[in-house]
């Protein structure tokens, strides 16, 4: 119980105050590796069904890994955001008959288990934290706990690619990770969410992201916006903020 | 005990014992389980909180869908008698509020400043293991009847029952995940109200009952109902218009 708290703390940790020259999401990856037994970790964002982009890896050997699924177009992250999370601990088995591209690819890498875990954000899968080990054999303990952990935390670098505002502004930014995510379950948030998909027409990610990046730019809490919409105080139609989604098609 | 309340709380399990044999959706059932809990108790509020797996609190249901009632109930993942039962296992019952204002400084001003005087916990508990708890506030300070409390206590029992369906999960892991699935279902289910209440121009009350008879007169599950209209392959505007057609047929049967 004492070890998963520590695991839970030291991947807030590393997202909090790692090393400055790395993005929060490329840092996260690096925590994977580190804590839990993989060799390389990425996150993806996908949007309706297909990728959108790695924002955030450990080594080339993981942007690799998340390239074949684009170029191939099949892949356990595919899957995972599709239907949670996909564990394919030995890909070399015959056994094995998802994604044969990707598989055939990924062996003559030297890969031997790939693991997808969806991030989830706003109650929708809109991205994935991929690993993989070179050696085969499944994800278990403390790995499996922490990296499920890890992919809930990934949900903070996903919101601030889906919304470029909440990358420019600093307030908040300095927040613990876990306390950011925790400042996003609540009540009045999933409401206020509901009525910017509404006044913008966007989806519950989406809506999600526009309303921190209104917090983060009038240094409010996502709490305090999330009550001035369902107050009908504000209004996020009235915005006129241009989202760019990173590297999204139109 | 009068007979005529006897009846009703005869009728509340009864109710209760049919919707849990049908299978009928686990939000629903807990939100009428907490109106029950309103009506048939001398209190005003009644509200289910769940833990996740990290142990924080969340509102699974509630016998009043007004955010800011939700949100006393919300403000109780720091401190508060919710926190205190789910960590002790026990009951917590304040008679009256002003005195504890040491104990829980921003849950008491709060809980004041909405109204109420008096508050209780019950722990929801399931084979040594607490869910979380049943949480009731009442407008008058003062004591619960012991009859009231057993009552009480013994529909946080059956809502235990009701959230861990599956006969199988004695493991921690399955519970969780019950637990886990019910949480997430209640997301979809604000987030629901808050994209009806912005297009139909209602209150959150509203928007959960207009979710809540479009559900019920298609024979689906309130949180899937809900799920699908999120995800957008269920249009807001037609669980609208279900709901004005329904209001224009009683009207023209008056």
């Amino acid at each position: 119980m004492d070890s998963i708290a520590e695991l839970r703390a030291s991947l807030g940790r590393a997202m909090d105050n790692g090393d400055p020259s790395m993005s929060t999401a490329d840092r996260l990856c690096h925590a994977c590796v580190d804590l839990l037994d993989v060799d390389g970790a990425a996150i993806s964002l996908m949007l309706e069904g297909s990728s959108q982009g790695t924002f955030g890896s450990s080594d080339e050997l993981s942007r690799q890994l998340e390239e074949f699924e684009f170029t191939f177009g099949e892949g356990p992250c595919m899957d995972a955001v599709r239907d949670g999370p996909v564990f394919a601990a030995n890909i070399g088995d015959a056994a094995e008959t998802r994604w044969p591209a990707l598989v055939g690819s990924a062996l003559g890498l030297g890969v031997g288990a790939l693991f997808s875990l969806p991030i989830n954000l706003a109650n929708s899968y809109v991205g994935t934290l991929g690993l993989y080990r070179h050696a085969p054999g499944p994800l278990l303990g403390n790995s499996l706990v922490g990296g499920l952990m890890a992919a809930e935390l990934a949900a903070l670098p996903l919101l601030d690619m889906i919304s470029a505002e909440a990358k420019l502004a600093t307030a908040g930014q300095d927040w613990p990770a876990w306390n950011q995510l925790a400042s996003l379950a609540r009540v009045e948030v999933y409401q206020a969410t509901g009525m910017v998909m509404a006044q913008l027409g966007v989806g519950p990610a989406e809506a999600l992201a526009r309303l921190r990046a209104h917090a983060f730019a009038q240094g409010l809490t996502a709490s305090q916006v999330a009550w001035s919409i369902v107050e009908r105080e504000l209004s996020l139609e009235a915005d006129n903020e241009r989202t760019d989604p990173g590297g999204r098609h139109a | 005990m009068s007979t005529d309340r006897e009846r009703e709380i005869i009728r509340a399990f009864v109710s209760i014992a049919n919707s849990m044999a049908e299978g009928a959706d686990v939000v629903d059932l807990l939100s009428g389980l907490t109106s029950d809990c309103a009506r048939l108790l001398d209190i005003a509020s009644a509200g289910l909180l769940l833990a996740d797996g990290h142990g924080t609190l969340h509102v699974l249901a509630a016998s009043s869908e007004r955010t800011r009632d939700l949100e006393i109930f919300q403000l109780q993942r720091d401190e508060g008698p919710c926190l205190d039962c789910f960590h002790s296992g026990q009951q917590v019952s304040v008679n009256d509020l002003s005195q504890e204002t040491d104990r829980w400084p921003q849950f008491v001003a709060a809980a004041t400043a909405a109204g109420f005087a008096a508050v209780h916990a019950l722990p929801m508990r399931l084979r040594g293991t607490t869910l979380g708890a049943l949480n009731l506030f009442g407008d008058t300070t003062g004591a619960l009847a012991a009859d009231d409390l057993d009552l009480a206590q013994a529909l946080a029992h059956v809502a235990s029952i009701a959230l861990v369906t599956d006969k199988a999960a004695s493991d921690k892991e399955t519970i969780n995940q019950q637990l886990q699935t019910a949480l997430t279902s209640r997301i979809a289910i604000e987030q629901a109200k808050g994209v009806l209440a912005q297009l139909g121009s209602l209150d959150m009350d509203q928007a959960f009952a207009v979710l809540r008879r479009y559900a019920r007169d298609h024979n689906a599950p309130l949180s899937e109902v809900a799920q699908q209209m999120v995800s957008r392959k269920l249009a807001a505007q037609q669980l609208l218009d279900h709901s004005r057609d329904k209001v224009a047929v009683r009207e023209k049967a008056r």
